[in-house]
């Protein structure tokens, strides 16, 4: 059997719990395999790959990982205080490099100030580093410095789930309205 | 009829300016000025005698008990104050109906009664004017809306933000686009274009040279308002509705996540890819595996036997030493004497029991005497020579 090209690497990153982003070599390979890595991946593992246009990831069944919690409040944290200084926060997750000590300040001073706490992940600097480099090594963001980092388009995964939680919780409320109404 | 000058009136709007304008801004917000809401603007400036003014000069009419500011001071003010209510596009639309109307009669009837023709000619110009200012009125209120929006200085919440970009671009900036889109065939635009071309025409051919002349101003007017046209329909697709756009999307994704943020823990999050430790593709899987299986081949028979026999389990027993020294006291050499002690009990002497004795040596109540001279002393152990200093060990001086 002749495998696609850069099997390896493809298996490799995304058993890895890598994002595999469309400027990658190998994302070309896994984009025009697509059926034959759905299939891969769900008979071998039981996982479900996402193709998206812009990159490709596994998911488990099992949803309660904490890694993607803490991922998403410190996404969620960072749109809201960033919005709350008046930037286009949207532009800035696109193409903003960040440094560690913007970072903190907006932590630092952040309304959710206890949710921060509370999260042993986030909760202090040296904790926020040790999430960055994991988000690093997950391909969500990339570290242009030491103390420096600009997310990938991997982070609209937390946008996405952003938008459809809000729509939800309208769709909810709106149903709500009509039936008292 | 209105006695007064027209100087008078203007003077009277310039002198009690803050009053009509209380007024207007009363109407614009209520559609009219309750009776109360009219004493309480008059009372307020000090102004109750300019009351019989304002009616006279016809500013203000009765409607029942409250009053109406006239459609044509009300328009004054709004230009005035550049404090335009946007229209809703339906409004607007209105004069395709009157364009074309006026378009099909003029051109039903350009050889029959001159008089009628010129005055269908002013009246078509009259109505693309009132039509492409009401436009760039709409285009300006609703961009200076969106910007307030977007800068949200009222405050808004995220999810009010989603619902008042949503309702902008529903009914107003979708349906004004559609009416400005020069390529729509029921455009105004699309209409005016077809109008344009008729006037170009017709300001060159046509028999009579008074409405030659009348062709070529509407001819004019057209061409200047085709191009007032495309830039307010650039400004609704380039600038209003992607900021519209933007501000429903940032304000959905804030809305989400403060939501989210509400508690984190009781919400899914995004599914990811669960971390497992023992992964088949792991990068050193291969050395892994095969270090494992390594320790199967060559294997050699090791056996262990058990003994039984007694090993030696001396305990330095510090008190009875020291007894025995403080008896032996003075010693001239205590290394020398450490491995006496131990040859009186041991057939060898043991390193590790020898350092055990020589302990002793920091005993605080012992008066140690350190040589001057180097004179050295060798002990032989099971397993070493150990090369010692001759320390003296004095009795203690009694107090």
């Amino acid at each position: 059997m002749v495998y696609p090209t850069h099997h390896r690497r493809i298996v490799e990153d995304l058993m890895g719990g890598k994002f595999i982003l469309s400027n990658e070599d190998h994302y070309n390979s896994l984009k025009e395999n697509d059926k034959f890595y759905q299939e891969f991946f769900k008979l071998s593992f039981d996982l479900d790959m996402v193709m998206k246009p812009e990159f490709c990831y596994l998911i488990s069944k099992d949803t309660q990982e904490n890694f993607s919690r803490d991922v998403c409040i410190f996404v969620a944290v960072l749109c809201y205080e960033l919005d709350k200084d008046g930037q286009n926060f949207m532009e800035m997750m696109d193409y903003h490099e960040f440094n560690y000590e913007e970072v903190d300040r907006f932590f630092e001073n952040s309304s959710f100030i206890d949710l921060i706490e509370s999260n042993k992940a986030l909760k202090d600097q040296d904790g926020r580093r040790t999430l960055i480099n994991g988000m690093a090594r997950r391909n969500i963001v990339h570290k242009s410095f030491e103390d420096r980092f600009i997310f990938t388009q991997a982070h609209r995964v937390f946008i996405d789930f952003a938008k459809e939680l809000a729509m939800r919780k309208m769709a909810v409320s709106k149903e709500g309205e009509d039936v008292s109404s | 009829m209105i006695k007064a000058e027209p100087r008078t009136i203007l003077s009277f709007l310039h002198t009690y300016f803050d009053v009509v304008r209380d007024l207007f801004e009363f109407q614009a917000h209520d559609g009219l000025i309750s009776r109360e809401a009219f004493d309480m603007i008059v009372k307020k400036h000090g102004q109750q005698n300019i009351v019989g003014k304002l009616k006279e000069y016809r500013i203000v009419r009765n409607i029942g008990s409250d009053y109406e500011m006239r459609d044509v001071y009300f328009k004054m003010m709004e230009f005035l104050l550049f404090e335009f209510k946007p229209l809703l596009p339906e409004t607007i639309e209105k004069y395709k109906g009157a364009i074309s109307e006026l378009y099909m009669k003029i051109r039903l009837g350009e050889n029959h009664d001159r008089e009628i023709l010129q005055e269908r000619i002013k009246n078509i110009s009259h109505q693309i004017r009132e039509f492409v200012d009401l436009v760039e009125r709409n285009a300006f209120r609703l961009l200076s809306e969106t910007r307030d929006l977007k800068s949200n200085i009222e405050r808004v919440e995220y999810r009010e933000k989603v619902h008042k970009a949503s309702f902008w671009i529903e009914y107003y900036i979708l349906p004004l686009n559609k009416i400005l889109d020069v390529n729509h065939s029921e455009s105004v635009t699309s209409k005016l274009i077809e109008v344009s071309e008729y006037a170009n025409r017709k300001r060159l051919d046509f028999g009579d040279e008074t409405i030659r002349s009348e062709f070529e101003q509407l001819y004019g007017q057209l061409i200047q308002t085709n191009q007032d046209l495309l830039r307010q329909s650039k400004i609704l697709t380039n600038e209003l509705l992607p900021l519209l756009e933007r501000i429903r999307t940032e304000s959905l994704i804030l809305t989400g996540f403060i939501e989210f943020l509400r508690n984190p823990y009781k919400v899914d999050s995004p599914p990811l890819l669960k971390g497992s430790r023992t992964m088949v593709y792991a990068k050193d899987m291969l050395f892994k595996v095969k270090e494992f299986f390594e320790q199967f081949e060559n294997q050699e028979s090791v056996y262990y036997e058990e003994t039984d026999l007694q090993f030696d389990k001396w305990i330095f027993d510090r008190e009875l030493f020291r007894n025995q020294l403080n008896a032996d006291l003075p010693v001239k050499d205590f290394f020398g004497w450490c491995s006496k002690m131990l040859l009186k009990d041991f057939p060898h002497i043991e390193t590790e029991k020898f350092f055990a004795i020589t302990g002793l040596l920091f005993d605080e109540d012992l008066n140690v005497d350190f040589p001057k001279k180097e004179e050295r002393t060798v002990i032989e152990t099971l397993n070493s020579r150990i090369s010692v200093p001759k320390i003296k060990i004095e009795n203690a001086p009694k107090i």
